[in-house]
């Protein structure tokens, strides 16, 4: 499970909630790799909260 | 004295003058920054020393770690991996229970594989199991449909054995240049269903991880699997361990991990910030080195925002803006915040940590 993240600045990154890690919307970063491959099975992160 | 004359001893095969011929990292395993030695439950796709990632079909099967067990290591080494299965497993078709040193194309591209120069390379490991008889893994590409399955030999339980394996280069197969991804996978197996297994000696295009008939390590309870002075190089004869100093092989790892605090309690981190609300900070962390792509962040424990006169609460941490160097770092759920009071970042307790992995 995911939760997409907004930062002060609107930049956009994803919350891993299985410990919290925080993934940059990096093509090279495995983590955000297993992110897309998440969506492709058809999985809907949760929405981002304005700014945290 | 004019050197006149090069002793042709230093560049036979047995010279060790020769630094970075190794391609794998921590192939002596004394870099642990996750456990620090400890050793855990492994689970999928995480590290018991770094650079070495266990992947598993199955979850809790082994325990793992840096000198697992405090058997004595091999003549010349202080380190090893160790393996020994939590409870055994009867392997189906589609199982996988493997240790892997994923190399990077930077690493690897200069090998030629996949053209008419592909070239020879040698695999050598120490190697010690509770269990004896023929065991396996592989080398296998970035796409997982080019692998060449390896054979080996234990023929003593619970005794130290040194394998060497040269593998001529593939001309064929999909290999990635000198890029930041997956070069080259080395992987060991400790239990490979029949989907993964091959012909061992022989490239084919097939994601092979292990080879056909390989002992599986998890299919006993208690079994143990330690492994050390994994070394991959060119050429066609296993040299002498490519020892590194501590420092640079901590800093090759750091490529791919870094991690701060767990030590003092009270540990600073790398970064500088402003206050910008009440429950919210936002600042600069600067990496100890540049890493292989931009970082994901795991925040371990809780942290503070200190103004030199008062801790505070740091909540959340998170990235924002992430490159190879730096992130912007912000948190949420901060408390006592003021804003455009500038604040340093500091471990609230020794189980406090924020690591940054790149890993491939």
């Amino acid at each position: 499970m995911y939760k997409l993240c907004k930062t002060l600045t609107n930049q956009e990154f994803v919350i891993r909630l299985s410990d919290n890690a925080s993934i940059p919307f990096d093509p090279d970063n495995t983590d955000y790799q297993a992110y897309l491959r998440w969506l492709e099975e058809g999985n809907t992160p949760e929405p981002a909260e304005e700014n945290q | 004295m004019a050197l006149t004359q090069v002793d042709q001893g230093l560049l036979g095969t047995n010279a060790q003058y020769t630094g970075f011929k190794n391609r794998i990292i921590n192939g002596a395993m004394v870099i642990d920054q996750r456990n620090a030695g400890a050793s855990i439950t492994i689970a999928d796709s995480s590290f018991a020393v770094d650079r070495f990632i266990y992947v598993a079909s199955q979850a809790s099967k082994f325990t793992a770690g840096q000198n697992l067990n405090s058997i004595t290591a091999p003549a010349g080494f202080t380190n090893y991996l160790g393996f020994q299965t939590l409870s055994s497993v009867s392997i189906g078709a589609g199982d996988y229970f493997v240790v892997s040193q994923k190399i990077e194309g930077f690493n690897s591209a200069d090998l030629n594989w996949g053209t008419a120069n592909a070239q020879t390379v040698t695999l050598s490991f120490r190697v010690y199991s509770s269990l004896t008889g023929t065991f396996g893994g592989s080398l296998r590409n970035s796409a997982a449909n080019y692998s060449y399955p390896f054979s080996y030999s234990i023929p003593v339980a619970n005794t130290w054995t040194t394998i060497s394996i040269t593998i001529a280069g593939p001309t064929s197969g999909t290999w990635i240049a000198a890029t930041n991804g997956v070069g080259v996978s080395v992987n060991f197996s400790l239990g490979v269903g029949s989907t993964y297994n091959g012909t061992a000696g022989a490239w084919a295009s097939a994601n092979n991880l292990s080879a056909t008939g390989a002992t599986s390590v998890v299919g006993t309870g208690s079994a143990t699997f330690y492994i050390t002075g994994v070394q991959l190089e060119k050429g066609s004869t296993a040299t002498s361990f490519d020892y590194r100093p501590y420092g640079t092989e901590l800093q090759l790892c750091q490529r791919y991990f870094q991690t701060w605090g767990g030590t003092t309690g009270n540990e600073y981190a790398p970064w500088s910030g402003l206050g910008y609300n009440s429950t919210t900070a936002e600042g600069c962390f600067t990496f100890i080195c540049p890493m292989r792509s931009a970082p994901s962040l795991t925040q371990v424990g809780n942290w503070v925002f200190n103004d030199v006169a008062s801790d505070n609460a740091a909540g959340t941490l998170g990235i924002g803006t992430t490159g190879l160097q730096t992130t912007q770092m912000r948190s949420s759920g901060a408390t006592g915040i003021t804003q455009y009071r500038p604040y340093t970042l500091r471990a609230s307790s020794t189980a406090s940590r924020i690591q940054l992995s790149a890993e491939l």
